[in-house]
């Protein structure tokens, strides 16, 4: 985890003192809204329909125990008791007033948070494999490289004023967990043929308006290069980028017009022309970085007799066990999924009690630290087998032990027109709809893997284009009227819904996410996830149920 | 077409309306402008009123069961709260007029807003 030094804490500590008096000079008046709005959103404070709402950042999904029991209290003492958890592993807090802001970002400061790169055309906050660290099969842990892009971004004085925002994605396994081919930049590290640590580089994927999964640009970059490389793309990027129509000023806008090949000559030729010693990393200061992320687990048997008796005699711990833990790479560990998707609640909520209660989990059972997942939801990275069923029970009474990751009722949801100025419909209550109606365990559990995304508006912060399947809010002559996609994915068989048909209204949503779930059980073979089914029909027999009535 | 008047509270944030003599939370007590003159006016006057307001705009209301409310979804969830916590927000206060917007029907874009997107 990243550790700030008395350098860094002067700079928090700075920044939010210079925060501080623009926003008293903001409430008297010598600053007018259009000259406040870009200093408050640099903050993370952006105004939403019902108040102000900061995004604190959570560098690649990381938090301390420490950290997340500070952000407990600033949600109950500043918000309304509880946050909301992004797909972009962030915490926004929906109900802040502008005067207590400087304050908070005070408080933040003290344990090393804050909210710098969560707004703006600068390299937004970088994410990772919420697993990093504790999954098998790893060629490095990404977020010692997510740490050293965050370092080398923060302030970066080059890449502060891009033509639009920038985002930054690292994972280390196949299975792709961060979804990092939707990001303007996806980094995938491996070992190449000889072993040595290496980056495949997209670029240019995104999702809004004219959604991409970003070309892979440059194959086995060595991975001391990693931040020379960068800087040559994002150079590029200055360069050419659009800076004239905000809908194309994302880099994968660039890339779809020069095409990912010229795009890619553009990269070398530039890389090739810079002083790229001076920006890559020294090998100590990779080490001294790499220090932050070690974790020393203890020799244990590879079977726990207080686990597997527990599993035997608790059915509501076994289903836990199979939906929402996961191996770890140490024998006698595993990684707990804790889901932020109750039923009938509203996706990535979490109560300030939720958060301490986590956070005591976290110190004492999971090495002191807490993941967040794109997906809305926590993860205890390092629990022993041995403690796994008391922390089930901890769970379980604090309403954190819904057994549903990756099932039909583990929805993305964004805060949607309930909360979001720009949105056009409802995310929440969509998903609530469909959770309640797929509530029976055993009925999810027969319908097996199903990511259901939901956004209220086309920028997809609720990422509908991968979802197996996606629901847009669209305004239709003024109503709230939903678009079903299917066949999406962002994950390592990443790829882009296809739109089913005509937008349905509200009501019908859940409906028709039944009848698609109707058909897919009707036609899936042996071993085929709802997706798999999907891309083997294709879209005619799920557009048939759904339409039906309107033939 | 009736119109009030409406803001964000620059402190806090808090959705706020015009009641012909100060700026009060309650859509209920608002002001409804029949005169687009009159109500443009205000607005004027209002974008002046800095360190008070942020982005003051004119809303559309139509006569519903039992009084009055914004034609569009986007300004009945800011005059109430949040639909997926109905404890939060301005429905938590209860009372008649509130009863009023949530059984209000009917839905249509919020022209002040959009312009206000687009602003953005």
């Amino acid at each position: 985890m990243y550790r700030y030094d008395e350098i860094d804490q002067e700079m928090l500590a700075d920044r939010t003192a210079e925060f501080r008096a623009q926003c008293e000079r903001r409430l008297a008046g010598e600053l007018t809204e259009e000259q406040f709005k870009p200093l408050r959103l640099m903050n993370g404070l952006y105004l939403q329909l019902h108040a102000y709402m900061l995004r604190i950042a959570i560098p690649y999904g990381t938090l301390s125990s420490a950290r997340m029991r500070r952000l407990a209290h600033i949600a109950r003492t500043y918000d309304r008791g509880y946050g909301h958890f992004t797909t972009r592993t962030n915490l926004q807090l929906h109900w802040i007033k502008l005067k207590d802001a400087p304050d908070i970002l005070d408080q933040l400061a003290e344990v090393g948070l804050h909210a710098i790169q969560t707004s703006g055309n600068c390299i937004r906050n970088v994410t990772a494999d919420p697993y990093s660290g504790a999954i098998a099969g790893e060629a490095d842990d990404p977020r010692v490289w997510a740490e050293a892009i965050r370092q080398w971004s923060t302030f970066h004085p080059e890449f502060s004023y891009l033509p639009r925002k920038f985002k930054i994605a690292v994972t280390a396994t196949e299975a792709d967990r961060a979804a990092t081919q939707i990001y303007d930049i996806g980094l995938r590290l491996h070992r190449d043929a000889e072993g040595g640590l290496a980056f495949d580089v997209g670029v240019g994927g995104g999702l809004g308006r004219t959604p991409y999964l970003g070309p892979t640009i440059r194959r086995s970059l060595p991975a001391r290069h990693l931040l020379s490389y960068l800087q040559a793309i994002l150079r590029v990027f200055n360069r050419h980028g659009r800076r004239d129509n905000i809908h194309k000023a994302r880099i994968k806008i660039l890339v779809a017009q020069l095409g990912a090949e010229e795009f890619a000559r553009q990269v070398e030729a530039e890389w090739e022309a810079s002083d790229n010693a001076a920006v890559d990393l020294p090998d100590e200061e990779l080490a001294r970085i790499r220090a932050g992320f070690v974790a020393n687990f203890e020799f244990l048997p590879e079977v726990s007799e207080v686990f597997e008796a527990a599993r035997a005699a608790n059915k509501a711990f076994a289903r836990f066990v199979r939906h929402n833990v996961v191996a770890h790479k140490v024998p006698g560990y595993a990684i707990v999924n804790v889901s932020l998707k109750a039923i009938g609640e509203t996706p990535g909520d979490c109560s300030a009690e939720q958060m301490d209660l986590i956070a005591d989990l976290a110190e004492r059972y999971s090495k002191d630290e807490v993941r967040v997942a794109y997906e809305q939801n926590l993860i205890l990275p390092h629990v022993k087998l041995d403690d796994l069923p008391v922390v089930f029970e901890a769970l379980a009474s604090g309403g954190l032990a819904t057994p549903n990751i990756g099932l039909i009722s583990d929805i993305i949801a964004c805060p949607g027109l309930d909360y979001c100025a720009l949105a056009n419909a409802r995310a929440i209550p969509i998903a609530q709809d469909i959770a309640k109606r797929f509530e029976d365990p055993v009925l999810a559990e027969r319908i097996g893997e199903l990511k259901i995304k939901i956004s209220g508006c086309i920028n997809a912060c609720g990422h509908h284009h991968v979802g197996h399947i996606g629901i847009l809010g669209v305004d239709k002559k003024g109503e709230e009227f939903y678009q079903l996609t299917v066949g999406g994915s962002g994950e390592g068989d990443a790829s882009l819904g296809q739109i089913l048909g005509p937008a349905v209204p509200a009501g019908r949503v859940a409906g028709a996410v039944d009848e698609l779930v109707g058909v897919y059980l009707a036609e899936r073979r042996e071993g085929e996830r709802f997706l798999d089914t999907v891309r083997r029909t294709g879209l005619a027999p799920f557009k048939t149920a759904v339409y039906a009535d309107a033939h | 077409m009736l119109k009030a008047l409406t803001a964000n509270r620059l402190a806090d944030g808090e959705v706020v309306f015009w009641s012909g003599e100060r700026w009060i939370a309650r859509f209920g007590l608002a002001r409804l402008f029949d005169d687009d003159q009159i109500a443009e006016a205000a607005e004027a006057h209002a974008k002046t009123q800095i360190t008070e307001l942020v982005d003051p705009y004119l809303i559309e209301v139509s006569a519903v069961d039992g009084g009055f409310a914004p034609v569009s979804y986007r300004e009945r969830i800011r005059a109430l709260g949040p639909t997926n916590k109905p404890d939060h927000g301005k429905q938590a206060l209860g009372g008649a007029d509130v009863e009023v917007l949530v059984h209000a029907q009917g839905a249509a874009r919020s022209k002040g807003r959009v312009d206000l997107i687009r602003r953005k």
